[in-house]
């Protein structure tokens, strides 16, 4: 059985995990309590484990939350935001379907047909998006939204101090969207505390944030049955073990670490042993008990004090160590292993070289070693000292449940995630858009023909533009027209020519007349089809039409509001920068710097979108505007989901409009809210819905089959990329 | 293959709190716990359609252990209510009935939970924080240089477990062995770390109560054979004791990944024996008259021990190894005896949790009055905080002074309900004007009266009728009063005969209610795995 996977299909799915993930978003969002089926329960707001627990069947369904787990395992945070961006996209979409099926009945093409022609044009506007990504998001970042980019550091220097407030503010808003409203402020400063303790010297936080990452799960005791207030952080080491034989021991303790049994086995591997006598046995044995002693006692002399081993060691080993004062802590798993190793720098410790007279050469010190209750509960306590920028310290988490206690521990690991990834810097690359003044002089025409005009005409002009773009470049350049698009089919962008593309449309846009109906807009699409004699470039113009008509009816109430203000100062920004940086012609390499922050509460999304429209405005092909129009009212999602409790002057009309005059009259924008958000992880996000939109546009059918599934399981839609 | 079987979609409800069958549920389970509560709880007899025993208790930690919980939001609650039960062994149905109570008072309110848990955790420091400070008019320090209040505590958790079917004078008796055993295991020469030793309740069951007893030491299980032969004991003045944690039953050690070839006729078993008698012609030299083994000792050895006049005890048990081990000797054993199995279990469940009650105290040296007079107390330390400084509480939080009289009179009303759920006989409950005490009225008293007459001490015990006090009804509307604060130093000294609770299982047992009903409060969904 196969169904058509349409944006409709998609649609449908994506608006049922919003309504599930809206719920947790922001400081306002609430708690979902899960069932695991061996009957535990566990507690969580965060989003991407929700969406597992759901266990959902639908193919499409599966395909993003498997698009969301693997955005989380790199960034560690935005799965809500995922998919309520993603559910707006696709809605933004849809409604351009809706609006598009009038002319397709009018041409009575048949239902199967007109599938195939669907997928088609999803191809296509797919490719759009990924045109958008690795072109025009890069820019607009780089151009207009940088100059909004707080930093997480007090100072730009190259040591790059951290500042304390900030890392609160930023840790401050993670929380308040991953655990409990009654704990995050606790959480918060928990992981701030723990962070700075970590840390040793200003500059290693880097290699800190690694190894915590990294080591997370052996770095925390999670424990049940006590307020979560109780939960502390304690300097050293916790290994949730007791000792096999604990010697109490002052100072500064030397340590060794084994990975196989001190006692030498009867016989080793590939080797046969054969025993000819009761005595030959007795004498064996007791040749082992030496051996064994001689080892033991060797490690006392070189005044080793803890025996760390990988594997469980003999009585007679736990017995002599007893005797030899050697504290012994036996089954060391593999990571708690190369965690000690990490920190310590000490590698295991060789048998033969016992034998020899020679100094042990692999020791570390560690300054206290001792038996740790927590619950009734005993654990080796070990103060290891470091030999990288890593302070051991451990976290001990307390809560009633289980459930609330993993989640505090998820939320906790999450967020060394997005510091890890907050203090990378961000490449962008993109092509410089416009080559010349003529260019440049491009939206100064337009803007000011704007300003002469009354309100409804700005918004008809406005919207009407991109389209006579298609028409008249189609017009001019057909053939152009089509080697851009096979070149786009491919996948691979060649931007040389995309660039040649633009330069040609460029003087005709500029000439072409702003007044515009819709009906002469519709009369042109068929004729077009018609002389072209293909379907791709026909439904270029389609969707464009679309847009037109869809977007505008958005964009005219929010302009409603918005234009007054923005008559006077709107040029001024604008065109200082269009003319500063548009004198290169090639690839631009640019980055956002590590640790680039903004407001939480929307600022981005608002930014973004706004930065989006202005340049939608000033788009020559048509299937950008619409892109980033698109793009640019999607994003809005998340600030109104925000602030949909808020009332009055807190209510997101309310902040939309104060956010758009202060862009338009080039003032900073005033936040309400204390916390900070990584710009890095909000565009890492973007990039990766679009790409799982991307994906879920190419695909044009869902074949299902009912068998037992033959290889691994979890594979289906990562391969697909 | 069944592993790769696909998984069946999960069950998602949204508004949980909302549905009537939700509601309904929690109210059986608030029912039950609280007709358990106190000395007057009833009983509840647990047994299994399926087999096993029949569990006669009032005890949360029996009860929810045995009880099926079904619903999640339910099992966030008892699990919740049993991780706190563990951590401190008492103070689990307080935890649970106050954790019902609030998210019925709450939810009637029909508040956002943004508001509501804001508040909550606001009332919930404000009682944190009083019943930690010196001010505090419902918390005793203890005095180590007497007995009297740690008495007094043992004394209560015993009274409050009906289950155990103890009458006064064995509740006394039970209340001082568990005292001495607890000062058994206290180190004598403390320094500013102490270790607690271990004591070990051997079970005695179906005898008289009164015939139990505690001693210092390990008691270690031998047969009656084996005492009669070593009974004239030789020495009197000292016992020379080895202890083995290795096996001594003669099997092959581990002999490594490679093959062991054995020549024909060359028996190990033999060798290892040999070395076994070895071993023990060494122990008879040294002059051993015990070996303890944790594990088997080899027959032939045991036969060779006994030949030589040395006792020889196996199968001692990790359990027992511990304490053995130590050379300390602060252990001691409770020899605890009861009528029946289920008697006993209840009654060593109650030992165990009075002497974890007294580690607890000696680590935070300070008691709760009990018997319901500390939480009407708070509650009304709350109602009048809320009252005169309703500012300092809302401080930043965007909450209404009407909001916060809303959710205080919820939060107290679920602590005076705490108290009331003392009273099963159908009594009237009634609450102080002055000290903010918990009074019961008993069911056949006359309706108009004279309340000095009727009442005799409150709850605690600490206050007698005899002062006048204005009292009125629990359930009734009262003007909010300053409870007197500060107890009287007399008061704790000439206490003779108080109910007291544990101070530190009550503070985490209020902190966890309250985290709970928050918990609780805040969700939104509910996400069943079906598989």
């Amino acid at each position: 059985m196969a169904a058509a996977g349409s944006v409709r299909a998609a649609l449908q799915v994506a608006e049922v995990l919003e309504t599930v993930v809206s719920c947790c978003l922001g400081p306002e969002g609430r708690q979902v309590l899960c069932t695991k089926p061996t009957g535990e329960v566990l507690l969580s707001r965060d989003g991407g484990r929700l969406l597992k627990a759901l266990h959902l069947e639908h193919p499409i369904a599966r395909m993003m939350v498997a698009c969301v787990s693997s955005h989380i395992r790199k960034t560690g945070d935005g799965a809500k935001t995922f998919i309520i961006f993603l559910c707006h996209l696709l809605r933004e979409l849809h409604a351009i379907t809706d609006k598009e099926k009038d002319s397709f009945f009018s041409e009575n093409i048949q239902t199967h047909g007109r599938h195939w022609k669907n997928c088609c044009q999803w191809k296509f506007i797919s490719q759009a998006l990924l045109t958008f990504q690795t072109q025009i998001l890069d820019y607009v970042m780089d151009h207009y939204l940088s100059r909004h980019f707080l930093s997480i550091f007090s100072s730009s220097t190259k040591e790059r101090p951290l500042c304390r407030s900030s890392l609160e503010m930023l840790l401050g808003a993670y929380f308040c969207g991953r655990v409990g409203r009654n704990n995050h402020n606790f959480v918060s400063q928990l992981m701030c505390d723990y962070f700075f303790k970590c840390t040793a010297c200003e500059s290693g936080f880097e290699e800190v944030l690694e190894l915590v990452d990294d080591c997370f799960v052996e770095l925390k005791v999670g424990v049940t049955g006590l307020p979560v207030s109780d939960s502390r952080i304690i300097a050293g080491l916790v290994l949730p073990r007791d000792f096999s034989v604990y010697c109490p021991a002052d100072g500064d303790i030397r340590i060794v670490i084994v990975i196989e049994t001190i006692q030498p086995p009867f016989s080793t591997f590939g080797s046969e042993f054969i025993l000819n006598s009761e005595a030959q046995f007795q004498t064996s044995q007791f040749w082992i008990t030496e051996r064994t002693k001689a080892i033991m006692k060797y490690l006392q002399k070189q005044n080793v004090k803890l025996l760390l081993s990988t594997v469980k060691q003999p009585d007679l080993v736990i017995y002599c160590a007893g005797l030899n004062g050697i504290s012994v802590v036996e089954c060391l798993s593999s990571e708690e292993l190369s965690l000690i190793q990490r920190v310590t720098g000490l590698s295991p410790f060789v048998l033969p070289q016992a034998s020899s007279q020679y100094e042990l050469s692999n020791t570390a010190m560690v300054k206290f070693c001792k038996p740790f209750i927590l619950r009734s509960k005993r654990y080796v306590h070990l103060g290891l000292i470091s030999t990288c920028s890593f302070t051991p310290h451990c976290i001990v988490l307390c809560g009633p449940v289980q459930g609330l206690v993993e989640q505090h521990q998820d939320a906790l690991h999450g967020a060394f995630k997005m510091l890890r990834q907050l203090f990378k810097d961000l490449d962008l690359n993109y092509v410089t858009q416009a080559s010349d003044q003529n260019c440049t002089s491009s939206p100064l025409i337009y803007k000011n023909s704007r300003e002469s005009n009354d309100l409804p005409e700005i918004v008809n002009g406005s919207i009407q533009r991109p389209y006579q773009d298609t028409v008249v470049k189609n017009k001019d350049e057909l053939a152009k027209t089509q080697t851009y698009l096979k070149a786009y089919s491919n996948l691979v962008v060649p931007s040389v020519e995309l660039e040649t593309n633009i330069l040609c449309s460029t003087p005709t846009v500029t000439l072409t007349a702003t007044y515009q109906t819709d009906a002469t807009l519709r009369c042109f699409s068929p004729n077009k089809a018609r002389i072209m004699d293909d379907h791709e470039p026909f439904i270029e113009s389609n969707s464009a039409n679309s847009t037109t008509e869809n977007t505008r009816r958005e964009i005219s109430y929010e302009n409603l509001q918005v234009t007054k203000n923005a008559r006077k100062g709107s040029i001024l920004p604008v065109r200082d920068k269009s003319l500063e940086m548009c004198t290169s012609q090639s690839y631009c390499f640019s980055s956002v710097p590590a640790g680039c922050v903004l407001p939480v509460g929307g600022n981005f999304e608002i930014l973004l979108h706004y930065y989006l429209l202005n340049y939608a405005k000033k788009c020559r092909q048509s299937e950008e505007t619409m892109v980033s129009m698109i793009i640019a009212n999607a994003l809005l999602g998340v600030p109104k989901i925000l602030y949909k409790s808020k009332k009055g002057n807190y209510s997101f009309p309310q902040i939309y409009i104060r956010a758009l005059h202060a862009l338009q009259t080039n003032q900073p924008m005033i936040s309400n809210q204390t916390g900070l958000e990584s710009v890095a992880g909000k565009y890492r996000l973007l990039t990766s819905v679009l790409q799982c939109l991307t994906n879920i546009l190419t695909i044009d059918l869902v074949i299902n089959i009912k068998r037992q599934p033959q290889e691994i399981y979890d594979q289906d839609s990562e391969e697909e990329l | 293959m069944s592993r790769l079987e696909a998984k069946k979609p999960s069950f998602c409800r949204s508004e949980p709190l909302t549905s009537e069958r939700v509601r309904a549920t929690l109210s059986v389970l608030k029912g039950i716990v609280t007709s358990c509560y106190g000395p007057a709880g009833r009983l509840k007899q647990l047994h299994n359609g399926l087999g096993g025993s029949v569990c006669t208790t009032s005890q949360s930690a029996a009860l929810l252990a045995n009880l099926p919980v079904t619903h999640p939001i339910l099992k966030i609650l008892t699990t919740s209510v049993q991780n706190h039960v563990s951590c401190f062994s008492d103070g689990g149905l307080f935890t649970a009935i106050l954790c019902c109570n609030l998210v019925e008072n709450v939810q009637r309110l029909g508040l956002t939970p943004t508001t509501v848990i804001k508040l909550n955790k606001q009332l919930l420091s404000l009682c944190t924080s009083y019943l930690k400070s010196e001010a505090c008019g419902c918390r005793i320090p203890v005095n180590f240089s007497s007995t009297q209040i740690l008495l007094c505590l043992v004394r209560s958790i015993l009274t409050s477990k009906p289950a155990c079917m103890l009458t006064t004078k064995e509740i006394d008796h039970i209340s001082t062995l568990i005292l001495r055993a607890f000062l058994l295991i206290i180190p004598e020469n403390a320094q500013d770390h102490i270790i607690l030793g271990k004591s070990i309740i051997v079970p005695l069951k179906r005898q008289r109560v009164i015939d139990s007893t505690v001693l210092p030491g390990i008691l270690i299980e031998i047969s009656e054979v084996q005492l009669m032969k070593i009974l004239p004991i030789k020495k009197s003045d000292s016992f020379k004791v080895a202890l083995f944690c290795v096996s001594l039953s003669g099997d092959l050690s581990d002999t490594g990944e490679g093959n062991v070839v054995v020549s024909y006729g060359v028996s190990l078993e033999n060798a290892v024996l040999d070395q076994l008698l070895n071993l023990g012609r060494q122990l008879v030299s040294d002059h051993v008259d015990l070996v303890l083994c944790q594990k088997v000792i080899h027959p032939s050895l045991k036969q060779f021990l006994r030949t030589h006049h040395v006792i020889a005890v196996d199968r001692v048990g990790v359990a027992v190894m511990e304490p053995l081990s130590k050379v300390t000797a602060t252990v001691c054993s409770l020899l605890l005896c009861n009528r029946n199995d289920t008697a006993w279990d209840e009654l060593k469940l109650t030992c165990q949790t009075a002497l974890h009650a007294l580690q607890l105290t000696i680590k935070e040296p300070c008691v709760l009055l009990g018997g319901g007079c500390t939480e009407t107390h708070l509650a009304a330390y709350i109602r009048h905080k809320t009252r005169s400084e309703p500012e300092g509480i809302l401080r930043d939080d965007g909450c209404t002074q009407t909001e916060l009289q809303l959710i205080t009179e919820a939060f107290c009303s679920a602590l005076e309900s705490l108290a009331g759920s003392l009273e099963h006989d159908g009594g009237e409950v009634l609450t102080d004007g002055k000290y903010g005490h918990f009074w019961s009225v008993q069911a056949d008293s006359p309706s108009v009266v004279n309340w000095p007459d009727v009442l005799s001490r409150c709850g605690c015990g600490l206050y007698s009728s005899q002062e006048e006090l204005s009292w009125s009804f629990l359930r009734s509307a009262r003007p909010p009063f300053v409870p007197q604060t500060c107890l009287p130093c007399e008061a704790t000294d000439s206490a003779g005969n108080l109910t007291l609770d544990c101070f530190t299982a009550k503070l985490s047992g209020l902190q966890v209610a309250v985290e709970t009903a928050n918990l609780i409060l805040d969700l939104s969904y509910v996400i069943e795995d079906k598989n």
